[in-house]
Parts: C-alpha cells; sequence; structure tokens
C-alpha cells in the first residue's frame, strides 16, 4: 500500500536542526503546567497513567498532567470487558484536538469493567481525570508491577523534570 | 552531548514533506466518520480517487496535487511537550507560511482544528502520537482542485468552505511549489525554534517511518 502511495509523488526527507545555540523551546508554554495535581494514594507510571489498587481490583485513568497536555478530549476507544492488558503495552487512544495518543498500561491483567460513560462524555477525562474520568478496571495478573510504579512524590518531581528538560 | 542528552534535547528533528502529482485520495482519521463521504465509495474510482483509513486523529479530509502534506516524526518528551501544544505548533507553522504571501489566517476556534482564513480552511491537521512520536501532521492547500472537497463534509465541520494560497492570493503570481515548499518547512523549523533545514530526497526514511495505512 504505501509502495504504491510513493510512486506517483515527490517524496522528500527532512531534516531540521539546530545551532549551538539553540534558545529554550516554546519559552511562553510553561506557565500551564505547574498547576496539575497529582493525588495521594495513586501509583503512576512514566507515559502519565494512574493505578489505584484496592483489594483484587486496579482503576486505571490517565493524570491531570497528561490531560493538561492534550488539551480537550473528544473520543476515547477502550478495551472491552474480559480483554487482557499488558504492562507497557497500548490498550486504547485518547482523541483530542485532531490528535490520536495511546494509553499504555501500568499494569498486566483482565479487564473486568471499563467507563461506558466515557462513550458520550469523553471530556470527563479532562474535567475529573482522577474520580469520573476513570478509564478501565483491571484484575491484576502481576501485583507485583504495583511496586515499579511512581509513588505522587516521584511522579510530580517526574513531570517537573520533563516539562522543563529542553 | 552524550547520548542521554541527546535524547532530551534533540540536535535534530525528522520529517517528511510529500508533494503529490498524482493519487488524490480521501483520508479517514481513527473514529472512522465515514458519514462524512457524501458519495459512494464505489463512485470514488470515476474521481480517480482512493479513500484510506488512518489511525490518526481528525475527521475525514483530502489529499492531491499541489497540497504540501507535512508530516514530522518527533518524540514529543524529548522536546518537552504535549499534544496540545504540538497541534497548536503545528497551526502557527502555518499562519507563519500565510503571512509571508500577506494571508491573514487564524487558528480554528475550540473544535476546528486547523488553520482558516475567515471561515473558509486553508490548512488541516490530524496527528497520531504512538509511544510519544508523532507521525500525520498537517496539509496545506497550495492550488488543489477544490471540487474534490465538495464531496466530504471537510473535517466533519459543515457549512464552512476549503480554499487555498492561490484562491486567497488573487493574482498575485506565486513562486514555483519547490519554493514554496522551502518556507513552509523553515516556518515549521522556526516554530518549534530550530534553525536549519536539511532536505534529502529519501524515500526510503519515509517508508520505515511513515505509518501504514489500512483500507
Amino acid at each position: 500500500m504505501a509502495l504504491r502511495m510513493w510512486a506517483s509523488s515527490t517524496a522528500n526527507a527532512l531534516k531540521l536542526s539546530s545551532s549551538a545555540s539553540k534558545s529554550h523551546l516554546l519559552p511562553a508554554f510553561s506557565i500551564s503546567r505547574c498547576f496539575s495535581s497529582v493525588l495521594e494514594g495513586l501509583k503512576y507510571a512514566n507515559s502519565h497513567e494512574w493505578v489505584k489498587h484496592e483489594g483484587s481490583v486496579a482503576t486505571i485513568g490517565i493524570s491531570d498532567h497528561a490531560q493538561d497536555h492534550l488539551g480537550e478530549v473528544v473520543f476515547v476507544e477502550l478495551p472491552e470487558e474480559k480483554s487482557s492488558v499488558s504492562k507497557e503495552k497500548n490498550f486504547g487512544a485518547v482523541e483530542s484536538v485532531k490528535a490520536t495518543s495511546e494509553i499504555i498500561s501500568p499494569i498486566s491483567g483482565e479487564v473486568i469493567e471499563v467507563n461506558t460513560k466515557l462513550a458520550d462524555s469523553p471530556g470527563l477525562i479532562n474535567s475529573s481525570p482522577y474520580e469520573e474520568g476513570w478509564m478501565i478496571k483491571v484484575k491484576p495478573s502481576n501485583p507485583a508491577e504495583l511496586e515499579s510504579l511512581m509513588g505522587p512524590k516521584e511522579y510530580t518531581k517526574f513531570c517537573e523534570e520533563e516539562d522543563a528538560a529542553h | 552531548m552524550d547520548d542521554v542528552q541527546e535524547m532530551r534535547s534533540p540536535r535534530t528533528l525528522h520529517g517528511g514533506l510529500e508533494a503529490r502529482h498524482s493519487s488524490p485520495s480521501y483520508t479517514l482519521g481513527k473514529r472512522r466518520t465515514d458519514h462524512n463521504l457524501l458519495i459512494p465509495e464505489a463512485d470514488l474510482k470515476g474521481l480517480g480517487a482512493e479513500l484510506h483509513y488512518t489511525q490518526r486523529g481528525g475527521d475525514i479530509t483530502f489529499h492531491g496535487p499541489h497540497q504540501a502534506i507535512l508530516y514530522p516524526i518527533i518524540s514529543l518528551r524529548s522536546i518537552g511537550i504535549g499534544a496540545r501544544n504540538y497541534v497548536e505548533t503545528l497551526e502557527r507553522s502555518m499562519l507563519e507560511f500565510a503571512s509571508v504571501y500577506g494571508v491573514k489566517a487564524r487558528a480554528g476556534h475550540k473544535g476546528e482544528t486547523g488553520v482558516w482564513v475567515g471561515d473558509r480552511k486553508i490548512g488541516a491537521i490530524g496527528v497520531r502520537i504512538s509511544s510519544g512520536i508523532t507521525s500525520h501532521g498537517l496539509a496545506f492547500n497550495i492550488d488543489p482542485d477544490l471540487k474534490y472537497f465538495e464531496h466530504i463534509v471537510p473535517c466533519g465541520i459543515a457549512d464552512k468552505e476549503v480554499t487555498s494560497l492561490r484562491r486567497e492570493t488573487d493574482d498575485m503570481l506565486l513562486p514555483s511549489e519547490e519554493v514554496i515548499h522551502e518556507q513552509l518547512v523553515s516556518c515549521l523549523a522556526k516554530a518549534f525554534s530550530y534553525d536549519d533545514v536539511v532536505w534529502k530526497e529519501d524515500p526510503s526514511f519515509i517508508l520505515d517511518n511513515q505509518e501504514e495505512y489500512k483500507d
């Protein structure tokens, strides 16, 4: 398919490079980042998903930092109940401002419930990322995976470093 | 710079620019909004066009000759921005480019991502972010056959026209498309705060990185 497409067009690869004294990228955008909330009692992945582990159920969603960086969510694609998710593998996608972004699962397990409200109200992810905007509930197959996730303080620092580093 | 620092603040961003000489096509995004194709799919052949399903965000659009289609392939984490800022930067690139020709364009209002001249859309955006790396990008109308847009509800926004640089610059003499492409890419580079642009005719690079289109 891709070959057929390129046969009849001129394709140019381009490299944009910077010289040694590149000034800060996009300085005007740093303001909005300081105020994302990080909730206690949750674990966080470096791809900005959170996990709330209660007994044998783990609830997963994306953090306030993530929804802020995405912009208004207009569409959410989630797996079906009884399907399985794997740590660090994508399980769905969110679309905002014409960009679809994958959601990565922080843990492995079986999907036992999916937030069906997100089909009609995807904006819940923006307005309530830790509560009403939850995405899936999973029965963890390997609870030890939670140990390798970040706690709230670590995640806060991670976000700050990520936003500052360029 | 050591490797870690290179990843954190890359010296080089890569991407592709596609200039079609033929193969007009309609493309759909992840939401598969094919209700916005206003003619039966079977009729597309008669128009000499194809329909492609992609994993990008956004609604239905048209790609064809005399459009500049740019797709930066960037690790967003490495430049420290998220999806929204990235899309806004793509919009800014097109606004800057339009102003080179004295065309007063604006970014879209809420829910109308893209670049507009009044109520007429001149540039479209549809992006996919996978493992933090961008694919797809933007399409800017230089002088495509705007009649193709009549067969869709472009980007799912009804009752708004589509326009082009040609149409908005009236009887101004436009330079060659090569020059136009260079200018557009320069505007992109500037918007991302990069200075130099190196061009390579390297289809294999693009084939390796470009997303597969699923029918």
